[in-house]
C-alpha cells in the first residue's frame, strides 16, 4: 500500500518526461529548417569571411595564402576605404534625417480629413514596390533625358545633370533613394498614427492642450515605438546601400558615389582581391551590429521615458 | 493535438528537403551516353553590347544538326558580371561553355580549368590571325569568332564639308578640333559616364604609345623597372584623356549614355568618336546610310596603328563531362557558314572564320582594308594582356575621371596606378 503512490508517482514522472520530450522534439522540428537556412546561408559565410580576411586569396586559386592582420592593416591606409566611409556616412546621415522626416511629415497629412487620401498614399507608396535597380535606371533617364527637355521646353536653363559631377552626385542620389522609400515609411508612421486611441486627444483637449501641444506630448510619445523602426531601418538600409548606384552612376564620377558596399564587391570580385574584400566586409558587418546596437538602446530608453 | 504534429513534420520535411535541394550542386546535363540522347550543356556568356540576341541564333543551328544537344544559356554583360560569375563558378563547378573575350585565355588558361582545344578541326577554321590571342605556352585554349576595330570613327560627310583631312599626329589632330570648334562643331562624342568608356580609349592610347614600343611595358612595371608617374609616354597617355574631355561635351559627358552619344554623332552633332566596332549597330541603327569611317587615334610620332581585338572567344571548361557535344556545338559554329553570316550582319563586327566575310555595309571596311594592306594594324592584347581589366585598367578609369572632374591631380591619378601595380595582372 506504501508503495501504490510511489509507483503512482513514478508513472506520473515518466509520462511528464515523455510529455517535455514530444514537446522539445516538435518545437526543435519547427526550428530546424529556419536553423539549417539561417546556419548555412549565414553563419557559415560569416565565419569563412572572417577566415578569409586573413588571407591574401584572389578568389580563384587553390591557394590561400595567410598574411595575418596586413588586410586590416591596410584597410585603415587606404584612402579609397575612408573616401568610402565618408560617402556612406554622408549619405546615411542626411537619408535618415530626410527621410524620417517627410515620411512623418506625409503620414500626418495623409491620416487627416483630406480628399482622396487612400489613392495619395498608394501613389507615395507605389515606388517601394520596384527594385532599386530599376529606380535607379528610372533616375538616370530622369535626369539626363527628361529633365533636360523639360528645361528644354520651358525654356530654363536648371541643372539637372546631378549624377554627372562628383559635387552633385550625392544629392541626385538622395533624391531618388527618397523618392522611392519615403512612402514605405510613410505607412509605418501612418499605421502608428492610427493606433493611437483618440481618448487621449480628447483627455488633452479638455486639459486645454493647443494642436501644437497635443503633438509634442500625445502624438511623439506615441509615435516612438514607429521611430525606433524608422530610424534603425533608415541608418542600416542606408549603410547597405549598392543597388541604387550599380544602374545610376556605376560609383562615379571617378570614386565621388561608391559606398562601401560598392568598394567591397568591386575589390573582392572584379579586383580580384576576396582576401582584402573580406576584410572590408567584416569592419562593415561590425559597424552595422554596433549602429544598430546603440541606436535600439538609446531609442529603446526612449520609449520607457516616453 | 495528432493535426498538429502532422502539420509540423511535413512542414519540417518540406523546408528541410528545399533547403537541401537549394544547397545541392545544379546538374547541367540530362541524360548523356548514347549519341541520340538529350543532352543539355550550361553556357556562360559574357557578352558585348553588340551580342545579346545571338544566343537564339546559335540555337536555331543546333537545334538543326544536332536536335538532341540544347544550351542553358546564361547571359551576363563581359565587363560587369563575366569575371564574378567565373569567380564563382570556379569554386562550384564551371559551365560546360564559356564565351568571353581573347584576353580571358591568359587570366583563366593559367588556373588550368580550361580545356586545350589544340589539334581539333574546329580551331583550324579559325584565321591564323587569331590563334596567337588565344594561345598560352603553346596551347590553343579558345576559338575566336569575331573581331572589334578600334580607333576614331569619324563622320565622313562633316570631314567632307569642312576640307578636313585624316590627322596622323597630334599636332594635326589639335589643328582639325580647332577648325571644327570654330565652325561651332563639337569635335568629339563621349559618354564618359561610362568608366568602361575612360578604360577603353586609355588602353588606345596606351597600345600606340607605351606597348607599340614596349610590349612588355606591364612585366616591367611589375619588376619596379618603369612607372606610371616617371613615364613620359604614360603621362601623355592620361594626358589625352583630357584633351578629349576639353573637346566635347563637357557638362554632359559624364551623365551622357552610349546609345544617346553615338546617335548625336549620327546626327552630325560631334565629329569623332573614340570607340570600337561596338558602335557601329547604333550607327547604322540610328540612320542605315550613316557614313562614317575610321582612323587610328593619332600618337606623338605619328605612326600609330588601328586596333584589333578578338572579340566572342569560346572556350570549353577541362572538367565538361561532355566533352563530344561541347565539340559538335563547337564545330557547328565553325562550319555553318548561314549562321556565321547571321551573327556577322547582327553585331555589325568582323569575321574570325575563314571563308566568311560579313554581308552587312561597313563603310569604314575600306579604311580597315587600308590599314591592314599598310600593316598597321595591332591586337589589343598586346595591352590587355600585359594590364588586366578588371581591377587594374578599370580602377585606373575612375583615378583619370577624377582628374578631369579635378578632383585629383594628373600625378595623383598616376601615382594611384602605380600603387595598384601588384593587382595588375
Amino acid at each position: 500500500m506504501v508503495l501504490f503512490p510511489i509507483m503512482l508517482k513514478g508513472v506520473s514522472m515518466m509520462h511528464n518526461n515523455s510529455l517535455k520530450r514530444s514537446i522539445f522534439l516538435q518545437y526543435l522540428s519547427l526550428i530546424l529548417p529556419g536553423l539549417m537556412i539561417f546556419t548555412f546561408g549565414l553563419v557559415i559565410p560569416l565565419i569563412l569571411g572572417f577566415k578569409y580576411s586573413f588571407t591574401s586569396w584572389n578568389g580563384m586559386t587553390a591557394s590561400k595564402p595567410f598574411v595575418g592582420l596586413q588586410n586590416y592593416i591596410n584597410l585603415f591606409k587606404d584612402k579609397y576605404v575612408l573616401d568610402a566611409w565618408k560617402f556612406t556616412i554622408k549619405f546615411t546621415l542626411i537619408n535618415t534625417v530626410v527621410q524620417n522626416f517627410f515620411a512623418l511629415l506625409l503620414a500626418i497629412a495623409l491620416d487627416g480629413a483630406i480628399k482622396a487620401k487612400k489613392i495619395y498614399r498608394t501613389i507615395f507608396f507605389l515606388p517601394a514596390l520596384i527594385s532599386s535597380v530599376i529606380a535607379g535606371f528610372i533616375w538616370l533617364r530622369m535626369y539626363s533625358n527628361i529633365l533636360p527637355a523639360i528645361n528644354k521646353l520651358l525654356g530654363t536653363s536648371i541643372n539637372f545633370l546631378l549624377f554627372g559631377n562628383e559635387k552633385t552626385v550625392l544629392s541626385g542620389l538622395l533624391i531618388a533613394n527618397n523618392w522611392q522609400w519615403i512612402g514605405y515609411w510613410m505607412l509605418i508612421y501612418l499605421a502608428a498614427l492610427q493606433s493611437i486611441p483618440a481618448e487621449l486627444y480628447e483627455a488633452a483637449k479638455i486639459d486645454g492642450a493647443s494642436v501644437f501641444d497635443k503633438f509634442l506630448h500625445v502624438t511623439i510619445p506615441m509615435l516612438a515605438p514607429a521611430f525606433t523602426i524608422c530610424i534603425v531601418g533608415i541608418t542600416t538600409g542606408s549603410l547597405k546601400v549598392y543597388e541604387l548606384m550599380v544602374s545610376s552612376t556605376g560609383g562615379g564620377p571617378g570614386r565621388a558615389s561608391t559606398s562601401i558596399i560598392y568598394l567591397i564587391y568591386n575589390t573582392a570580385i572584379n579586383g580580384r582581391q576576396y582576401g582584402y574584400g573580406c576584410a572590408m566586409s567584416v569592419t562593415l558587418v561590425a559597424v552595422l551590429l554596433l549602429v544598430a546596437v546603440i541606436q535600439l538602446k538609446f531609442l529603446r530608453d526612449k520609449e520607457v521615458q516616453m | 493535438m495528432n493535426i498538429k504534429k502532422t502539420i509540423a513534420i511535413m512542414t519540417t520535411l518540406t523546408l528541410t528537403f528545399t533547403a537541401m535541394t537549394g544547397c545541392g550542386k545544379k546538374s547541367s546535363t540530362e541524360t548523356s551516353g548514347k549519341a541520340d540522347e538529350k543532352i543539355t550543356l550550361s553556357v556562360l556568356a559574357g557578352q558585348s553590347t553588340t551580342d545579346a540576341g545571338i544566343e537564339d541564333m546559335i540555337d536555331e543551328a543546333l537545334a538543326k544538326k544536332y536536335p538532341n544537344i540544347k544550351l542553358q544559356w546564361e547571359c551576363v554583360d563581359w565587363g560587369k558580371d563575366f569575371q564574378p560569375k567565373m569567380q564563382q563558378y570556379m569554386q562550384s563547378g564551371l559551365p560546360d561553355i564559356m564565351i568571353g573575350k581573347a584576353q580571358d585565355i591568359a587570366t583563366y588558361g593559367s588556373q588550368g580549368v580550361l580545356a586545350d582545344l589544340t589539334g581539333k578541326s574546329y580551331v583550324s577554321n579559325m584565321l591564323d590571325a587569331a590563334v596567337p590571342g588565344v594561345t598560352l605556352n603553346g596551347k590553343v585554349y579558345g576559338v575566336v569568332y569575331n573581331a572589334l576595330y578600334q580607333g576614331v570613327y569619324y563622320n565622313k560627310k562633316i570631314f567632307k564639308d569642312n576640307n578636313i583631312q585624316i590627322p596622323k599626329t597630334l599636332d594635326e589632330l589639335k589643328a582639325v578640333c580647332e577648325k571644327l570648334k570654330a565652325k561651332g562643331i563639337t569635335p568629339f562624342a563621349t559618354h564618359f559616364i561610362d568608366g568602361w568608356s575612360i578604360g577603353n580609349i586609355t588602353m588606345q592610347f596606351a597600345i600606340n604609345d607605351v606597348f607599340n614600343k614596349t610590349p612588355d611595358w606591364g612585366d616591367q612595371l611589375r619588376a619596379g623597372k618603369v612607372s606610371f608617374a616617371a613615364s613620359p609616354e604614360y603621362k601623355n597617355v592620361y594626358e589625352y584623356n583630357k584633351f578629349i574631355y576639353d573637346n566635347t561635351w563637357k557638362s554632359e559627358t559624364f551623365s551622357l549614355q552610349q546609345t544617346d552619344c553615338d546617335a548625336r554623332l549620327v546626327q552630325g552633332k560631334a565629329a569623332m568618336k573614340v570607340s570600337g566596332s561596338w558602335s557601329i549597330q547604333n550607327f547604322l541603327n540610328v540612320d542605315e546610310k550613316f557614313d562614317f569611317g575610321i582612323f587610328p587615334f593619332p600618337n606623338q610620332t605619328g605612326d600609330s596603328k588601328l586596333i584589333f581585338e578578338p572579340n566572342i572567344t569560346i572556350m570549353k571548361s577541362a572538367k565538361t563531362k561532355y566533352s563530344d557535344a561541347v565539340d559538335k556545338v563547337l564545330e557547328v559554329m565553325t562550319t555553318d557558314k548561314d549562321l556565321q553570316l547571321k551573327i556577322y550582319n547582327f553585331t555589325k563586327t568582323a569575321s574570325m572564320m575563314k571563308g566568311v566575310s560579313p554581308t552587312f555595309t561597313n563603310p569604314s571596311q575600306a579604311d580597315i582594308d587600308k590599314y591592314a594592306k599598310d600593316n598597321m594594324i595591332v591586337d589589343a592584347n598586346l595591352g590587355n594582356n600585359q594590364l588586366k581589366w578588371g581591377g587594374f585598367q578599370e580602377e585606373n578609369a575612375k583615378d583619370i575621371a577624377s582628374y578631369l572632374q579635378g578632383k585629383m591631380s594628373l600625378d595623383g591619378a598616376l601615382k594611384a596606378s602605380d600603387a595598384r601595380k601588384a593587382n595588375s595582372k
